[in-house]
């Protein structure tokens, strides 16, 4: 520990990671209003605003912030969903790995927007597909990580548990669960990711409703304030993800001094 | 009535104080190999109810390997293991285990870990936790994560986690190697207090000689998979480790550990005395080694003077210089 620091030079330190942000956005402010910018290329800071709050006052915003919402929710339940049972199962017994992990990882190394056109071809250009992108794209992470967390599990305290007369759900729930969580969630941050990536390549090809669907409609009206707003609540959809992570990290983790705020 | 028979008559008197909790152990003919190694063969030991046995002997010589067969964790290549008449078949409810490291889980408050695996509800299985815990001194610590607490006390926990069960019998694999001198001493303290208050039977992996002659009613050494040694202890309890009788069995047990060792080429060298120098409290022996290369050296051991006595030595001898490995300290010369 160095020595403590006054209370004013903290909050400085805290200001100090929004420093370079606030800068290039006020930077970009002056370069649209003396027109160096076209708006054409990109439209000031403000335009972005005042797009976001007339979007908001129609509603149109929320209907498609919630649609996206929807999609990314469902895709990752299911994709996540499906990778933990198999990381699980593979992670706990050799002989579920050797039956699926080859063919897993095959998969794996097929980039999965490389799919698209077979799944509009499947799918059409419904919601479904659209899943099913989402779902493929959260699966890999978490089940390589939970498969990696529960085969990372210290043998000598499975043992320990063992000895002590815990076995199957209990041993499970107990000891292997917990042990392979700081790995799962790392698997967690990496889906969450993923999630936004495939969600914005879906919505842009094909879709109704939707902050990509938002996003392509302006583009052809040219509204490029609309767009830049898109892509700044993607930003923002992906940071709150993280701080979801984060927070439960900070909660299911809370015994890992390496989790903690310091 | 013979000497013998009277102090084994005392000694059946002094249990009779203590509760007749603890079990039979039998080994007869245990064998154990991995691949091409037998680790343990054909090893016989009989232990009574409620004894404390200490099996001390070189690392690899099988000692933890038959701590293991008998916790029900390995099963043996051969031969039999019972407990009480049944033969050993995998875990069992009344034994119990306390390992090197403590292995307690991370992600629980320190009474979860003693809780763990304790059948009932939860409120009665807390508090018997709780009451373990104050045992082991440690009533306070109840509500912490496990890594805020110092080793010798996550050991504690452990103990307390064993003892929680009313294990009838318990064994310890080198549970306190890992901990400070002064820890150590406590913590045998402790044990050997618990020990007599619950009256399991108790059988104890350890390295260290003097902690086998403070806790033991017997000692045993293995070597090369077999019992090499069957030392009992009869010195009376609590042990006080000034007691001349105490410093000469742990020379005697030490002796026959070194003997055994010196049969090893890991950790040793051989020379020549070339002096002593004796003071009140520690010796120096001076021993002139020849290297490989025909390189003159020597090697300075500091011992007791007390030790020295027992174990007299003169300028000339052949002696074997012999060390722990993970005793050895590194300087560079001035």
């Amino acid at each position: 520990m160095s020595k403590p620091k006054s209370p004013a030079r903290q909050r400085w330190r805290g200001l100090l990671p929004w420093l370079v942000p606030v800068l290039i956005v006020a930077l970009w402010q002056l370069a649209a209003q003396v027109g160096w910018l076209s708006t054409r290329i990109l439209p000031a800071p403000w335009a972005v605003l005042r797009a976001g709050y007339e979007l908001a006052l129609s509603g149109e915003l929320f209907t498609h912030l919630g649609a996206s919402f929807a999609r990314a929710a469902t895709g990752f339940a299911i994709g996540g969903g499906i990778g933990f049972f198999f990381g699980l199962i593979n992670g706990g017994y050799r002989l579920a790995e050797h039956l699926f992990d080859t063919t897993l990882q095959m998969v794996r190394n097929v980039p999965h927007l490389a799919l698209i056109p077979l799944v509009i071809l499947w799918f059409g250009i419904g919601e479904e597909g659209k899943l099913f992108l989402v779902a493929l794209g959260v699966f890999f992470p978490i089940y390589l990580n939970t498969f990696h967390g529960i085969r990372a599990v210290d043998p000598a305290l499975v043992e320990m548990g063992r000895s002590y007369g815990l076995n199957g759900w209990a041993l499970f729930r107990q000891v292997i669960l917990p042990g392979a969580l700081p790995n799962i969630l790392v698997g967690v941050r990496y889906a969450l990711g993923f999630m936004w990536l495939t969600l914005i390549v879906a919505e842009t090809i094909s879709a109704t409703s939707g902050i990509g669907y938002m996003a392509m409609n302006a583009r052809e009206f040219l509204q490029t304030d609309i767009v830049v707003l898109a892509i700044l609540l993607y930003a923002v959809l992906g940071k709150l993800a993280d701080v979801a992570a984060r927070l439960l990290e900070r909660t299911w983790l809370r015994w890992n001094s390496a989790y903690q705020p310091a | 009535m013979s000497g013998i028979d009277r102090k084994e008559f005392e000694r059946v008197a002094e249990q009779g104080l203590r509760p007749a909790n603890g079990v039979a152990v039998q080994v007869q003919g245990a064998e154990r190999r991995f691949g091409e190694r037998t680790v343990l063969s054909t090893l016989n030991l009989d232990i009574r109810p409620g004894e404390f046995v200490a099996i001390v002997g070189k690392s690899g010589c099988g000692k933890s390997t038959l701590l293991r067969l008998l916790a029900g964790l390995d099963e043996a290549d051969g031969g039999a293991l019972s407990i009480n008449g049944k033969p050993v078949r995998g875990l069992d409810d009344d034994t119990r285990i306390m390992f090197q490291d403590a292995r307690l889980l991370p992600w629980k408050k320190v009474v979860e870990n003693v809780a763990l695996g304790l059948p009932g509800k939860k409120w009665a299985v807390w508090e018997a936790a709780r009451k373990a815990l104050a045992q082991v001194g440690l009533a306070d610590r109840a509500g912490e994560w496990p890594t805020r607490l110092s080793g010798g006390q996550r050991q504690r926990v452990a103990l307390a986690r064993a003892l929680v069960h009313r294990p009838r019998l318990l064994l310890l694999d080198e549970p306190l190697g890992a901990l400070d001198a002064l820890t150590r001493i406590e913590m045998q303290r402790l044990i050997e207090q618990l020990w007599r208050e619950h009256g399991f039977t108790a059988v104890l992996v350890t390295h260290d000689v003097g902690e086998a002659v403070a806790l033991a009613d017997r000692i045993v050494l293995i070597e090369d998979g077999r019992i090499a040694l069957d030392q009992r202890v009869e010195l009376p309890r609590p042990r006080s480790r000034g007691d001349a009788a105490y410093a000469a069995l742990e020379g005697r047990v030490l002796d026959r550990l070194l003997t055994v060792q010196a049969l090893n080429a890991r950790n040793q060298v051989r020379g020549k005395v070339v002096a002593i120098r004796s003071d009140e409290v520690l010796s120096e022996v001076e021993i002139e080694v020849v290297s490989a290369d025909g390189r003159r050296d020597s090697v300075i051991s500091t011992l007791t003077t007390r030790n020295l006595r027992e174990h007299p030595l003169e300028v000339g001898a052949e002696v074997v210089a012999v060390f722990k490995s993970n005793e050895v300290a590194l300087a560079l010369p001035r």
